[in-house]
């Protein structure tokens, strides 16, 4: 299949880049310094493991998904590689998809690498383990599915900084959406209201993917939440690479 | 690199407890974090431990209860702050009040917790000997499923302590009736005995005065009492003992201690 | 059969967008232009006249304002028609990180039929079989020339499209190149060569067109646009006084005891060779020059 040939090489082109290994070994590095914070606290000294724990698989994961997503396409088109590819018999619905299909294989192993690491650590310190934390794990993995397509739709039109920054600000926005709420019942209506209201509801709530707390303290999740985040999560990637499609379609390579 | 040595030996005012002036409000501090409230709720809840114990400060106290409640609304379900808030207060801070706000705070967000009213009671006992406080609080702690045992004996002590003899027998009567263990069963019938003396010598007490009001003095026996009609009988203690009587001071005392029986 | 149409191209247009204000510059002016099958067909044109944005449209990396594209009869977008072309861009460039091999199984899984036992003989067709698990960031820019003419060749396309394919390469790589093309004719395929450098149009192209500001001033077999009428002739002779010769035609220079002369008549050609055999002089070189693609191209150019 085309779409999984060009995931596959987008997949060997992330596994053999440094950045990729850097990151990796600073959320280890973390990871690791999460048991030396534990020395501090007084009290639960597990909590604040797993807390640094979640977070850091949390935040790398957010800067590999954006740091290689921005490049997805920017790549392609500046070192002028998507010449020769867009000139075989694929089209660019299939490059795409096989572009965020690749970087997803990617994350899922780093994440992976990252769980194992944490899972070491915390065995190590007599904590526990809750399918909880895989539960929370699966819905970070569906957060960066969304982060990552929106780094690609950037991709497609703009350099890597900007996407960087506008992904990450995504990311942010994001998880403000409750402040964005609580801002806008406490405006005045007129435009600016309105089109803050239009922000709210456009941008998602990443938040809906958020289950750290609930494994720290191994709080119950109520069925509800889990799969209307998670249809959420997928409808909403969806309709991202939608987007990105309709930018990248009739896009000339000058 | 001299000038880097020179620079190092300038001495620098450092204004200690400075850095917290600035800290918003717990709530403004939750949307800062993104989604990562709980890891910043330990790193404050750590940076709190060092600061207040940095005696160098000497009005570090003045923001325990925001920075706690900063910790609180950052991660509500953070137990051990709560607890760790509330002993700074007490033994530290020398702030009852303190303390309370911030064991009230971790019984709000977390009402199944029965730890923040015990502990409540616990100081309020142990500090300040208020009994009336730490009824309250005991009894809040009682209600709470999972509450061990011996939190009712406090409380029915804190009753006996506060005066309310009848309540005190009544509440340590239960609890003789329904535990098997002998430990407990001993302690409760040590507490029926005090709680008796007690109901039975402010009795004999209040008939004495009776007398000494009428004729002047103590009565040589106890006996008196009786047949001069200000006592229906002679009361004994709860294993039928007699109780003493000091016809100079008009005392009664229980023949035993208590806890030796 | 050979009559058949591989690439027609009907009446394209395109222009872009320049700068902040949107000024529209019209690259491509309407350009109509056939290719035959098996034929070789060169276009040609100056830097800048748009002859690799002519390519990118039939390529489908840029969209037409007007005009039809077809390869085989079918739009030039569609999957049967990238089926059969492979494509050769000028400076090409590909994924560092990946090896030849690996590079050229990727390609391939694009296709909808896999011929994976091609990669070692392709790798040895163009000359570069002991690199194939070298990564490509490794790669002189010759061998990443010789590796793109691979992947163009990967689906035995029967119409190859090069853009530039000669650039930047030596006189022995510019032979070889030279001679697969030749060799991509005999085996009925038809290429289209878009190239700034006259002389390997003329080597090689059966037909060409000339495209210059965006388009095409001329289109035909070479021969017809080349007319086949002797200019003049050069001679390089020596042992001859060189005043003796002045007669048959003007003396050029003079290097050492060596004359170069440039004689218009053809006929006087004969006699002054006779002369020079009498007087036991030496002919070093006789080229006789026809008008080349050079004097049209400089001469349309001129008239643009």
């Amino acid at each position: 299949m085309k779409i999984r040939a060009v995931a596959f090489n987008t997949f060997k082109e992330a596994i053999r880049d440094r950045v990729l290994y850097l990151l990796l070994f600073f959320a280890a590095a973390s990871l690791i310094f999460s048991r030396i914070l534990a020395l501090l606290t007084v009290g639960d000294k597990t909590k604040i493991i797993m807390d640094a724990g979640l977070a850091s698989i949390s935040l790398f994961g957010v800067l590999m998904a954006i740091l290689m997503g921005t490049g997805l396409v920017y790549k392609e088109i500046d070192k002028k590689t998507v010449y020769t590819l867009l000139s075989k018999p694929i089209n660019r619905l299939q490059f795409l998809l096989g572009k965020f299909f690749g970087l997803m294989t990617t994350l899922f192993i780093m994440l992976g690498v990252m769980s194992l690491i944490f899972i070491i650590i915390l065995l190590l310190h007599s904590g526990q383990i809750t399918w909880k934390f895989f539960v929370s794990i699966a819905f970070i993995y569906l957060e960066l599915g969304l982060i990552t397509s929106v780094a690609l739709l950037f991709s497609c039109f703009s350099t890597p900084i900007l996407s960087s920054i506008f992904s990450l600000s995504f990311y942010l926005i994001g998880h403000l959406s409750w402040g964005i709420e609580t801002l806008i019942k406490k405006m005045k209506p007129g435009v600016t209201k309105f089109l803050t209201q239009v922000v709210y509801t456009l941008l998602p709530d990443l938040e809906n993917f958020n289950f750290k707390t609930e494994v720290v303290h191994n709080l119950p999740i109520p069925p509800k939440i889990f799969l209307f985040s998670f249809f959420y999560g997928i409808i909403y990637t969806f309709f991202i690479l939608v987007l990105s499609m309709l930018v990248f379609r009739r896009r000339d390579f000058i | 690199m001299g000038l880097k040595l020179i620079t190092d030996q300038i001495p620098r005012e450092k204004v200690p407890g400075a850095s917290i002036i600035y800290i918003p409000s717990g709530k403004y501090l939750k949307y800062a974090s993104f989604g990562y409230s709980t890891l910043l709720a330990d790193l404050v809840y750590i940076w709190s431990i060092q600061y207040f114990s940095n005696t160098s400060v000497p009005e570090r106290f003045q923001y325990l209860t925001h920075v706690y409640s900063i910790i609180s609304e950052l991660d509500p379900q953070y137990l051990d702050p709560y607890q760790v808030g509330a002993l700074i207060a007490i033994y530290d801070a020398r702030e009852f009040d303190t303390a309370m706000e911030i064991l009230s705070q971790g019984l709000k967000k977390n009402p199944e917790q029965w730890i923040f009213p015990w502990q409540a009671g616990h100081y309020a006992q142990m500090i300040l000997k208020d009994y009336e406080l730490a009824k309250k609080y005991y009894k809040k702690a009682m209600e709470i499923p999972g509450a061990p045992p011996i939190t009712k004996r406090l409380y029915s002590n804190a009753i006996y302590e506060l005066g309310d003899y009848e309540t005190a027998w009544k509440n340590w009567l239960e609890i003789y009736k329904n535990t098997d263990d002998e430990r407990v069963k001993k302690i409760a019938s040590n507490h029926l005995y005090r709680t008796k003396a007690a109901m039975d010598i402010q009795k004999i007490k209040h008939a004495l005065k009776k007398y000494k009001d009428k004729f002047g003095q103590f009565p040589e026996k106890l006996d008196s009492l009786v047949s001069q009609g200000f006592l229906d009988g002679i009361p004994q203690d709860l294993d039928g003992q007699d109780y003493v009587y000091d016809r100079e001071t008009g005392e009664i005392t229980t023949a035993v201690i208590p806890w030796k029986r | 059969m050979s009559e058949a149409k591989v690439l027609e191209i009907k009446d394209l247009h395109k222009s872009f967008k320049s700068g902040f204000l949107g000024k529209k510059i019209k690259i491509l002016k309407g350009i109509s232009l056939e290719v035959k099958q098996g034929e070789i067909f060169g276009y040609l044109g100056p830097n800048g006249a748009g002859k690799t944005s002519t390519l990118k449209c039939i390529l489908g990396l840029i969209f037409p304002d007007k005009g039809r594209i077809n390869i085989f009869g079918f739009d030039h977008l569609s999957t049967k028609a990238k089926q059969k072309i492979g494509f050769l861009p000028e400076n090409p460039y590909f994924y560092d990180y990946l090896t030849a091999s690996e590079f050229l199984n990727f390609y391939n899984q694009l296709f909808q039929k896999q011929k994976t036992e091609n990669i070692d003989d392709l790798l040895k067709l163009v000359g570069i079989e002991k690199s194939g698990n070298t990564q490509l960031r490794k790669f002189s820019k010759g061998m990443l020339q010789r590796l793109a003419l691979a992947q163009t060749l990967l689906n035995d396309p029967e119409l190859v499209l090069l853009d530039e394919p000669l650039g930047g390469l030596d006189p022995i790589g510019r032979k070889e190149i030279r001679d697969i093309i030749l060799k991509l004719k005999q085996k009925g395929k038809t290429v289209f060569l878009s190239s700034h450098i006259l002389q390997d149009i003329e080597m090689i192209c059966d037909r060409v067109a000339v495209l210059v500001n965006g388009e095409v001033i001329n289109q035909g077999r070479l021969e017809d646009l080349v007319s086949q009428e002797i200019l003049f002739t050069e001679m390089t002779v020596s042992q001859i006084n060189p005043r003796e010769l002045e007669k048959f035609g003007k003396t050029l220079t003079q290097y050492g005891n060596r004359s170069l002369i440039k004689i218009y008549d053809p006929d006087k050609v004969q006699e002054i060779l006779q002369i020079i055999d009498e007087k036991k002089g030496k002919v070093h070189s006789l080229v006789p020059r026809t008008q080349t693609l050079e004097d049209i191209f400089v001469g349309m150019v001129k008239q643009k």
